[in-house]
């Protein structure tokens, strides 16, 4: 049965050239869209090298303080002592490592200057992201607390600064300071916000690292789980947590809020922010709502365009439907009928938009619009293209199949 | 004719109903691209209002909590400056343009108030930076024994703080202090007054600015100094080592940062355009999406049709007259869908949205209608050609 309905879609596609081009420019341009922003959201928010475990990551960005006397908020990173006093005795979690946003460094070679992106990390963080060295190996916690000027350098600067990606032991002077280098690894796209830099150094050298009791800093926490399921108890006991934080300036500052999120919630709870900024909710429901209804939205019009040539072409199906009619099939066996014909074009169409996807992802790949970033489609991405697809298929398939059932046999057949 | 084509219409108003709502939503689509892309062509093709052309940006920080001594950072500013290939050099704010730093406040006089980015400015300035200075003169050594807080301010704020009046010589303030309130720092007294600047990048709109003349005591709290400095034409990595090394040689203790502004401008620029770029691309495949699945629609309906046409060939019609029907009959259609956008669209500049003039939005109202008009008119053009073109006996034969 099934087969004799993509026998007679296939032969329908191939009837009209012209038309069975429209149909799938529509269908297959749609989905590369669609794919290409998946992709893109895949690359931020995905498990990829440097955060392989990334089910088992949490993350926190953000201390909120609320002003005494309603003077408003005040949003930043942590402060070592918050992070050493606090977060580092927790129980639940397997390692706690930090680092912060990249700030920019120079360095001069002979030739010209190079401007670098550099954090401050711990040892822990090279435990937790899982970096590819191409030589040597991370700074450990000794080193770090020892203030050891040493350095992690990715590849594209150390090619840069010595003209070679074998330079470990070798010495490089970052604003006009000097670093013995550690280890060089592959570049890390900046699109992975938690781990991107072109140098890393320890944090005690920090012209942040204060030693006094202040919460706000400039360090980020990524918290490893000993496993995927102990995440929530993660997230509980760091809540606990806040509650017990001692603020050290109480007259200025009323309230702490702070979470442990994982990656994308840890976007979304800043990005969708709500009036009222005490209250836990990481917007994670609001966003995939805004995500999907702009999806929806951008996959009408193609939907409309096929609608509309689908009940156009009813006509030419008339005599078809007369006989299967008057043979008996019901309504709903020619429903049926259309709208796996129209899926399967959406088939067709999906697997030409997988193509051009990945056409479009390697020109952007070339284009270097985002530092080191490689996107590439993945089962995950190409999982999600199918649903869209077979959404697509059926919102622009089920009006002209029931346009067509109901089209009456008699009519349909003196129409001939 | 006309009633004749609206009847045409309502018979088959279900089929129309579809082609309605496309059109619709591609007037939608076209104007939202349309108020974008005019938006944002508009500001790239205003002049900027400075010369960013071998000018770079040096960032010297003491690290935080740390002050600069001003005797310190005078020689630092003296040694660089006598650097050879250095031409000049400026103390600013930190909200130096192209980079993602501002700093803005709300000003007022008399009652009107106006938002304006506040850049602090030193005499050297805008030899650095080249201000076309519209009244009035730049900040001279005599202003030291000013009373008030000399500043240059730009046309747009002039326009808004003082219309048609003259601004040379008046003194404004902070639109939240009382007149009596206000410390003498805090009162600024108009001394020129320079075209309008867009620093944010190339597509951001002019914003009103004021500079505030730098007094010697401003610099006494600072963390980081934010020098402009204007090179000779050509300098480069070089240079900026040197300038650096300059500055290590005074205090081993401050960083600095040497950074060329036209390498900041095009990358605020590869940033503000991806977005925009993509935008583009997606309105583009919508809509040649559309003008292929109209053109497909209108040529099979024509195709249905051919009956009717070789009925009103025989009875005399001419092929002019039958191509003008269908053209007629798709633009009808065409209008419905675009009144039912100007519905929409007129919103925007009526409610003010997203505070912008209302000008860009009328501009890509008449773009969209005029675009939506072309990509159906050409799409029913072939199909109306066609039907012209058939003959009464081959039409009514198949009948």
């Amino acid at each position: 049965m099934l087969l004799s309905y993509l026998k007679i879609a296939w032969k329908v596609l191939m009837r009209r050239k012209f038309f069975a081009f429209i149909s799938l420019f529509g269908v297959s341009f749609t989905l590369m869209i669609l794919l290409v922003m998946m992709a893109l959201f895949d690359h931020l928010v995905g498990p990829s090298t440097p955060a392989r475990r990334l089910d088992r990551m949490l993350f926190v960005n953000t201390i909120r303080h609320q002003m005494a006397e309603g003077n408003g908020w005040m949003n930043m990173p942590a402060s070592i002592h918050f992070v050493d006093d606090y977060v580092r005795k927790l129980k639940t979690p397997e390692k706690v490592g930090i680092i912060t946003a990249s700030s920019n460094a120079t360095a001069f070679t002979k030739s010209k200057l190079l401007a670098l992106d550099l954090s401050y990390t711990d040892g822990n963080f090279w435990q937790i992201m899982d970096f590819d060295f191409l030589g040597g190996r991370a700074f450990t916690g000794a080193e770090v607390q020892a203030a050891q000027h040493v350095c992690v350098l990715n590849e594209a600067t150390a090619r840069g600064y010595f003209g070679t990606a074998d330079v470990v032991g070798r010495t490089i002077e970052i604003d006009l300071k000097r670093y013995r280098v550690a280890g060089v690894v592959r570049n890390v796209s900046a699109g992975h916000l938690y781990a991107y830099a072109d140098v890393w150094v320890p944090y005690t050298l920090s012209p942040q690292y204060f030693k006094d009791n202040r919460i706000e800093g400039e360090f980020l926490m990524v918290m490893l789980a000993p496993s995927a399921a102990t995440v929530p108890a993660v997230r509980e006991e760091y809540r606990q947590m806040m509650r017990r934080v001692e603020i050290p300036n109480p007259k200025e500052v009323q309230a702490l809020f702070s979470y442990a999120d994982p990656v994308l919630e840890s976007f979304t709870r800043a990005l969708l922010n709500h009036e009222d900024q005490t209250v836990d909710e990481d917007n994670l429901e609001a966003f995939y709502l805004i995500a999907g209804s702009l999806t929806l939205l951008f996959m009408l019009l193609p939907a409309l365009n096929l609608v509309n040539l689908n009940v156009t072409r009813i006509l030419e199906r008339s005599g078809e439907i007369g006989v299967r009619k008057a043979f008996g099939a019901t309504g709903r066996d020619l429903v049926g009928q259309f709208l796996v014909e129209n899926v399967v074009l959406a088939l067709v169409g999906g697997l030409l938009g997988l193509g051009l996807a990945a056409g479009a992802l390697a020109l952007l790949n070339q284009s270097h619009t985002l530092a080191y970033a490689h996107f590439a489609l993945n089962w995950w991405v190409f999982g999600w293209g199918m649903v869209l697809t077979l959404l697509f298929g059926l919102m622009s398939g089920v009006y002209p199949a029931w346009k067509m059932s109901r089209l009456n046999p008699v009519v349909a057949l003196r129409g001939r | 004719m006309l009633r004749h084509l609206f009847t045409l219409i309502w018979n088959r108003k279900r089929a129309n109903m579809l082609l309605i709502s496309e059109v619709f939503f591609s007037f939608v689509v076209l104007f939202g691209v349309g108020a974008v892309l005019i938006t944002i062509g508009k500001n790239y093709l205003a002049p900027h209002g400075f010369d960013y052309t071998d000018v770079w940006r040096l960032q010297v920080r003491a690290g935080q909590g740390q002050q600069m001594p001003r005797a310190q950072l005078d020689d630092v500013l003296r040694q660089v400056k006598a650097l050879p290939g250095v031409r000049t050099v400026a103390l600013t704010s930190g909200n130096m343009p192209f980079i993602f730093s501002t700093n803005n406040s709300t000003f007022g006089y008399e009652g009107n108030t106006a938002l304006a980015n506040v850049y602090d400015a030193d005499d050297r300035y805008t030899d650095v930076m080249r201000l076309h200075l519209r009244e009035g003169r730049w900040f001279e050594a005599a202003d030291d024994a000013s009373n008030h807080r000399p500043v240059v301010i730009s046309q747009d704020l002039r326009e808004t703080l003082f219309g048609k009046g003259p601004a040379l010589g008046k003194i404004f303030t902070w639109s939240h202090h009382g007149p009596e309130a206000t410390k003498p720092e805090d009162e600024f007294l108009v001394t020129g007054v320079v075209d309008n600047v867009r620093t944010a990048n190339d597509f951001a709109a002019a914003e009103p600015g004021v500079w505030k003349r730098l007094l010697p005591h401003d610099t006494t709290s600072w963390e980081t100094a934010n020098v402009l400095v204007r090179v000779a034409p050509g300098q480069g990595g070089e240079l900026q080592e040197k300038i650096a090394r300059t500055v290590a040689g005074v205090t081993r203790q401050w960083t600095t940062e040497v950074r060329v502004m036209n390498d900041d401008r095009l990358s605020k620029r590869r940033y503000t355009l991806v977005p925009v770029v993509g935008l583009s691309i997606m309105g583009l495949f919508l809509i040649v999406n559309v003008a292929l699945g109209l053109f497909g629609v209108l040529w099979y309906n024509i195709s249905q049709r051919r009956a009717e046409i070789g009925l009103r060939r025989a009875m005399g019609a001419t092929g002019a007259s039958i191509s003008r029907q269908f053209l007629g009959e798709m633009l009808v259609v065409t209008t419905l869908g675009v009144l039912g956008g100007l519905l929409l669209a007129v919103q925007f500049p009526l409610l003010g949205a997203f505070d912008l003039p209302a000008q860009p939005y009328m501009l890509a109202i008449a773009a969209a209608t005029v675009a939506v008009y072309v990509i159906t008119a050409l799409c029913a053009w072939q199909p109306s050609r066609l039907a012209a073109g058939i003959h009464p006996a081959v039409a009514l034969r198949e009948e």
